[in-house]
């Protein structure tokens, strides 16, 4: 009996080892990033990651709030999301949440040199298809926007008009260093 | 076959066939800079050294409003993925950590280390030195359009 579990866990554990490739099937978009970039389609059950390391296990995954992990029926392993669709510095949790302890097949990027990364999987989420449906990845700034009561100004992108944020750069600045340190940059660089 | 080792090979096993992945945990104290990992691992803005420190500062302001997971680079080169700030697992949007980006800090907490992942649920920041990376000085702001032309507003 000791010897087929020995074997048995020998052979899992040895599985994982060499590299998956996770690109069949995949409509994921290059976005030519730097580091490196692979295209990844597998199934895989949403919950949030406190939920997935203690227990802790609301049944909304935070709505939004908390970060969101993907745990690959393939072959066990979490992935932490890391990136919607949108181009616009926005994450996953609110579009995985909607998600939350459903499994579905995500389609999206593994980002990253492996020597930085250190195995990690980087995963950027641009689509979730569940029973025959898919949706992109792009809920962001609608939860953005529902959240902003009072917005700085009518156009531009979110980023822009975060009062949140605003607020921070005109006493900090841009350097995080200080209205002073913002005013000798505009000096030397306009 | 030993008691202990019978139990951590069958724990891996249940980890691999999809059980879920609730890691042993260590209590782990921390020192580094509070970075925006998405910029850092995949390269969108810049190389490493640019998209830390002031030079990204706004950047990093960016992406933890937006919701991007926040890390601490620690000086080993390690990240730590940040899952509770101070307690609080409601962090993605941002507004927990608004006020440490790009922050040198010191933190304690519990580290369950997943998949090649460092989890970090901090309970406390023990000090906080400021923005201690002056990158600003070498490669100004990154992205450049992160600090609006003054002669076009």
């Amino acid at each position: 009996m000791n010897r087929i579990m020995i074997a048995a866990v020998a052979a899992l554990i040895a599985a994982p080892a060499a590299a998956q490739d996770f690109s069949e099937g995949s409509e994921a978009k290059n976005w030519n990033l730097a580091h490196g970039e692979s295209k990844a389609r597998f199934e895989a059950k949403v919950t949030d990651a406190v939920c997935a390391l203690t227990g802790d296990c609301p049944e909304d995954c935070g709505a939004g709030l908390r970060q969101m992990v993907l745990q690959r029926v393939a072959d066990g392993k979490t992935l932490l999301v890391f990136k919607n669709i949108q181009p616009i510095f926005s994450g996953g949790s609110y579009d995985l949440a909607a998600y939350c302890g459903q499994t579905v097949v995500v389609d999206g990027l593994i980002v990253g040199d492996p020597e930085v990364t250190k195995g990690a999987e980087i995963m950027q989420v641009q689509t979730v298809t569940v029973a025959g449906e898919t949706a992109k990845t792009n809920q962001f700034t609608k939860a953005w926007e529902a959240r902003t009561a009072e917005p700085t100004g009518e156009k531009g992108p979110w980023f822009r008009r975060d009062p949140l944020i605003q607020e921070r750069l005109d006493t900090t600045g841009y350097f995080g260093l200080g209205k002073e340190e913002d005013a000798k940059y505009a000096e030397e660089n306009f | 076959m030993n008691l202990k080792l019978t139990s951590a090979l069958a724990a891996g096993a249940f980890v691999l066939l999809g059980g879920v992945a609730q890691a042993a945990a260590e209590k782990v104290t921390v020192t580094g800079e509070v970075i925006d990992t998405w910029c850092y691992y995949s390269g969108v803005m810049g190389w490493y050294d640019t998209v830390v420190g002031s030079a990204h500062h706004t950047c990093a302001m960016w992406c933890a409003a937006g919701g991007i997971p926040v890390g601490i680079l620690a000086d080993d080169g390690t990240v730590y993925m940040v899952m509770k700030w101070e307690g609080d697992p409601n962090i993605a949007d941002g507004t927990a950590m608004l006020d440490v980006q790009s922050h040198r800090v010191t933190a304690e907490g519990m580290l369950h280390k997943v998949d090649d992942i460092n989890y970090l649920m901090v309970s406390e920041v023990t000090s906080n030195e400021g923005i201690t990376n002056l990158s600003h000085e070498d490669f100004g702001i990154v992205p450049g359009f992160a600090f609006p032309d003054p002669n076009k507003q």
